[in-house]
């Protein structure tokens, strides 16, 4: 669980219950939704006077705006900390008039692992009422096996919502073990919708379709979707026996976490040539796809001076933009801008900002792009990061520089992917020096 | 790209027949508030960046212990406002005010948002303080009309509503 956020409101467990207990007349003044915040924050308290107090939240049906997120997010958060005790509650919910506290009921008696038929029932015969969000329900039905749901499932296969076709494509394969389909759900990463390509990663994810990974490393959607269902499938894939490093990940993971445009399968194209202007705005696109061909385009068709106009938006724009900031980060190393290796080691590498976590991996790769030997401290220093991605970033750039000791130092790493790419590394060198 | 014209024609097809009466009241009471959506889409798209900056602010002073130590916004450059993100909903509410339903909202902004939200534990609590700033924000007639200002606030709203 990524849990980089979990002290993100600095409220202890009993201010957050006291928050969350106060009526919601008495908080009218208060900027934001105090209440919404300590519902989330418990999220990260897994105890007793935890859940009674998320409990005795969702009981409050003051049916204002304000109340009704609390009470949903105090579903969340009871789902988060696996609380057993709320199910009687939580099921509930499932008759709810919200449709998102319904969602979220369903996701947290996932999230626990409410076996009980009678109130997998419930949940399967949502998928007959009304304006709810189907996706979700159809996931948590598949994760906890509910097989009598097929039927129903099956009717939303050809969903004109994709990500919901793509939720039951994926289920029913889950539950009868006929997988064929799925590559229906590998169509999917290269769909013009950037939500289709994304939530069809998780369900290849789910479904443990292993299958999947170099059309995972190919979709244009942000390297963060991206390295998340590799890692994933990669977890499952090795450990089972599956997958090899060598052969089934590591071209994989290299090609996504290198995130170069030419690797990506582009699904937007430009019907014309774009100015300069108009591409360095396309690189704040949410939609990574969009971004991608700028990159691309502005490598291939506006190289000379482009340093110059990266350097004039990062002070501008990038530097609060963790999207362009990635980007900037990015063609900074590529164009082997020599005099920015301080900025991409203090700005990306060593950025201490959670959501510039692409920008650390990002800044590694740079360093080794700009080929500077005096960025392989750095590089070590961060073999000690607690990001995976730092980790296996800084140790393709520390081969690129020609640096060998780092390999000493991730091969007592904790994580056997880091292990298994310094000893991946350590062998090609030694075929290269046997040769 | 769903708006009250294009489900009532959309449903309509699907049977084989003419948009009934109660259709043609939804698609008319859409147009009557047309002109009061056009003006708030205006003023929203010319002061975007204000709007957004004010938002994103609003979160720090919401919860100033951003500020601490080791926390998000420790640095003095303020990167923990997420400005991206608050300004591509504040694009998608300009977008659903001149459609005149909530489609580019729920199509590029709600659907996948909440699932990736939860998936990789992001948190929402900035989101809602953003908007809830903004909603409480506006002000007739001093920014815009009263229609143009509850058309507003009620997609400020089913934003909130949506990604909380």
């Amino acid at each position: 669980m990524d849990n980089r956020f979990a002290n993100m409101f600095g409220l202890s467990e009993e201010e957050s219950i006291t928050t969350l207990d106060t009526p919601l007349d008495d908080l009218r003044d208060a900027p934001g939704n105090p209440r919404y915040v300590a519902a989330s924050q418990l999220a990260n308290c897994p105890s007793e006077q935890s859940v009674q107090a998320l409990i005795r939240a969702i009981q409050n049906t003051n049916p204002e705006l304000d109340n009704r997120i609390v009470r949903r997010k105090s579903v969340e958060s009871l789902g988060r900390i696996k609380a057993a005790e709320a199910v009687p509650i939580l099921r509930g919910c499932l008759s709810d008039e919200d449709c998102y506290t319904v969602e979220n009921a369903v996701w947290s008696l996932g999230e626990i692992g409410a076996d009980d038929p009678a109130i997998l029932e419930e949940m399967a015969q949502l998928l007959e009422k009304p304006g709810q969000t189907y996706r979700v329900i159809i996931h948590q039905l598949a994760r906890l096996d509910y097989k009598p749901a097929v039927q129903r499932i099956q009717t939303f296969v050809d969903n004109e919502d994709k990500t919901i076709a793509s939720a039951a494509i994926t289920s029913i394969a889950r539950l009868t073990g006929d997988r064929a389909p799925l590559a229906q759900v590998v169509e999917f990463l290269q769909d013009s919708t950037v939500y289709t390509r994304r939530l069809a990663i998780q369900d290849l994810v789910d479904a443990d379709h292993y299958e999947a990974i170099p059309a995972i490393a190919k979709s244009p959607v942000s390297v963060s979707f991206r390295l998340r269902g590799i890692r994933m499938l990669a977890n499952a894939g090795f450990t089972s026996g599956k997958l090899t490093f060598k052969d089934d990940i590591e071209p994989w993971l290299d090609k996504a976490i290198l995130d170069n445009p030419k690797d990506i399968e582009l699904v937007h194209e430009y019907d014309q040539p774009p100015t300069l202007e108009f591409l360095i705005s396309e690189l704040y696109q949410t939609d990574f796809g969009r971004c991608y061909l700028a990159m691309q385009t502005l490598m291939a068709d506006h190289r000379d001076g482009l340093t110059d106009v990266l350097m004039a938006t990062y002070a501008e724009k990038a530097c609060d933009d963790y999207g362009g900031h990635y980007v900037v980060m990015k063609l900074l190393g590529w164009l082997k801008h020599q005099s920015a290796l301080d900025l991409i080691v203090n700005e990306g590498l060593k950025n201490p900002m959670p959501q510039f976590l692409k920008s650390q991996f990002a800044g590694a790769l740079a360093l080794g792009d700009l080929g500077q030997s005096d960025a392989i401290p750095h590089l070590k220093e961060a073999l000690q990061s607690p990001v995976w991605m730092v980790k296996y970033a800084s140790l393709m750039a520390l081969e690129q520089l020609g640096d060998s000791e780092g390999l000493a130092i991730a091969a007592e790493d904790s994580d056997w992917l880091i292990q298994a790419k310094a000893s991946q590394i350590k062998a090609n060198s030694s075929t290269v020096a046997s040769a | 790209m769903k708006s009250v014209v294009t489900t009532v024609v959309t449903a309509a097809d699907a049977a084989g027949r003419f948009p009934s009466s109660s259709d043609l009241q939804s698609v008319q009471g859409s147009i009557q508030r047309a002109a009061a959506r056009m003006e708030a889409a205006e003023k929203l798209a010319g002061n975007i960046d204000a709007v957004a900056k004010e938002a994103y602010d609003a979160c720090i002073a919401a919860n100033p212990y951003l500020n601490d130590a080791g926390q998000a916004n420790s640095t003095d450059t303020f990167k923990a406002k997420c400005h991206r993100d608050i300004k591509h909903y504040m694009r998608l509410i300009q977008y659903c005010l001149v459609v005149g339903g909530t489609g580019p909202l729920d199509e590029w902004g709600i659907a996948g948002s909440r699932e990736v939200y939860r998936a990789l534990n992001l948190p929402t609590p900035p989101y809602v303080a953003a908007l809830s700033f903004a909603r409480n924000r506006g002000c007739t007639p001093r920014d815009l009309s009263p229609q143009a200002l509850t058309e507003y606030n009620s997609l400020l709203d089913y934003a909130i509503n949506s990604l909380s």
